[in-house]
């Protein structure tokens, strides 16, 4: 009996001294209580949709033949030391493909540009936008955790509605993050915040 | 007797006059504290620093804190007490190294952080960080790609203590969390060393032989990772993604023995951290706390270009 009790009391101290914790777990442990949701929310629908700020694609493709320091200088957001740069553009045209990543729109110059739904994720459109300074938030996993917050109500929310309403052959309006780099050449790829059938 | 007094007084006033003269032509002396020169990254981001810091016509002195808080607190008061005038910093601990600065910023000493973050906005003059996050989106994206969007993975993130090893993985996970498709079967710490990083994943392939990627929070890991799937007949198989832009490894993504890397630029922060250093001496004090610097992703069709930059 006493050796019964002994072991159950050696088995509690055991299964009590030990605590496991998921590494990640331990990371979040210090995140702040900010409503990231709620910014992003405020940010999206009466920032970035009302602001009318989006350059032209064909505009700014041009320029960026003529100068393009001025070009990213004008149009662009860089937060920090980089050789790319987030553009806010629009663009209007006719879609030649719905593709599983998202749309194919020939512009009236001829322009194919490529409209990514489905990776929608990063500081594109936060930076795009040029809404946010670095100095609003304390701490890169703040500002971090904005663009997270930002870009799933865009993917998950707002887009997939938008793109339900739209088939190929339909004219369309599109305003984007687009990322360019003066050291090499992307792709003409937006990353939508709106879409509109004309 | 007057005359000595006098001569004695004379004397002692031109000596001190000496003194100080000598102190107004001596260089302002700049210290870099690395968290480690056991790591070819760390001996870069040193070297580069203190070599900045002298063509600005100042004195620069390398110390190693071996990844050792301890020995990077010893650091700090050594250098305070030799009367340095400036820190180029590159942290062993987000929380653990603040009191550091603090004891540097009460002796009126600027610090400024590079590479790693530390947890205060009070403490650091400013830190000139890469935006690790940001890169590994890029890299995540690249990851579900080449992945057709499903498969079984592991995770060998750095050091538990060090804000950018959260920062990649944070990044990583925003993008492959959203895919229904993927499982991690380990998170693992491999402390951005190559070795630990090989046993970590030879340990976790008893248990899990069937993966299809390893996620690595640094090239290190990475090349460790690759070492120990080659070891076990599954190089060919399992793809391995790194971070950091070393040579070995975008090599070796040239070949297409790994997929992709983060392209870090540890000359161009500390540049910047010596400018910044510069700017301070001349009377600057407005310094933006955080300044991100771009990860550019290295993957088969780009790594010759950045092969050839070097």
């Amino acid at each position: 009996m006493k050796n019964i009790v002994l072991i159950i009391l050696i088995a509690i101290l055991a299964y009590n001294s030990v605590y496991f914790e998921k590494l990640s777990e331990l990371a979040d442990s210090g995140t702040s209580e900010f409503n990231f949701g709620a910014y992003a929310d405020s940010l999206y629908n009466q920032g970035i949709l009302k602001n009318d700020e989006a350059v032209n694609l064909e505009v700014l493709l041009n320029e960026l033949k003529t100068d393009k320091d001025l070009a990213f200088k004008n149009y662009g957001n860089r937060l920090g030391i980089g050789s790319s740069a987030f553009f806010m553009t629009k663009i209007e045209g006719e879609v030649i493909a719905k593709t599983e990543l998202g749309l194919k729109v020939r512009t009236p110059s001829k322009q194919v540009v490529e409209v990514d739904t489905k990776f929608i994720f990063g500081n594109a459109i936060r930076d795009a936008s040029q809404l946010v300074q670095l100095t609003d938030f304390k701490t890169n996993a703040e500002f971090n955790a904005l663009s997270e917050a930002l870009n799933q109500i865009i993917r998950e929310k707002e887009i997939p509605v938008q793109l339900e309403k739209i088939n190929q052959g339909d004219h369309v309006s599109v305003t984007g993050a687009l990322k360019l780099s003066k050291n090499q050449e992307l792709p003409i790829q937006l990353l939508p915040v709106k879409l509109k059938r004309q | 007797m007057k005359i000595k007094a006098l001569v004695t007084l004379f004397l002692i006033v031109l000596f001190c006059t000496g003194c100080q003269k000598e102190k107004d032509t001596e260089k302002p002396k700049v210290a870099v504290v690395i968290s480690t020169l056991n790591n070819p990254w760390f001996v870069v981001l040193a070297e580069s620093a203190a070599e900045n810091a002298r063509t600005l016509g100042y004195e620069a002195k390398i110390f190693d804190s071996q990844n050792n808080p301890a020995v990077e607190s010893d650091n700090f008061e050594n250098l305070i007490s030799s009367g340095f005038d400036a820190i180029l910093f590159n942290p062993t601990d987000a929380d653990g190294s603040v009191s550091n600065i603090l004891k540097a910023k009460e002796a009126g000493v600027p610090v400024f952080c590079m590479d790693r973050e530390v947890n205060s906005n009070e403490a650091a003059t400013s830190q000139v960080l890469s935006d690790n996050y940001s890169g590994c989106v890029e890299l995540g994206i690249e990851f579900v790609k080449a992945l057709n969007e499903k498969g079984k993975y592991v995770e060998i993130i750095g050091l538990v203590g060090d804000n950018n090893t959260w920062a990649r993985s944070g990044g990583f996970h925003s993008v492959v969390d959203k895919f229904p498709g993927f499982e991690m079967v380990a998170q693992q710490s491999g402390d951005f060393d190559r070795n630990k990083a090989m046993e970590v994943l030879e340990t976790i392939m008893q248990a899990h032989p069937d993966i299809d990627a390893v996620f690595c929070g640094n090239d290190a890991m990475a090349l460790g990772a690759y070492q120990a799937l080659q070891s076990a007949g599954k190089a060919d198989k399992v793809k391995v993604f790194g971070f950091d832009g070393a040579d070995e490894v975008i090599e070796k993504i040239a070949e297409g023995k790994i997929v992709a890397t983060g392209m870090q630029y540890p000359k161009v922060m500390a540049e910047t951290a010596a400018k910044y250093a510069d700017e301070y001496f001349k009377g600057k004090r407005d310094f933006p706390q955080r300044v991100p610097v771009e990860v550019e992703l290295v993957v088969k069709e780009n790594a010759k270009r950045f092969l050839n930059d070097k």
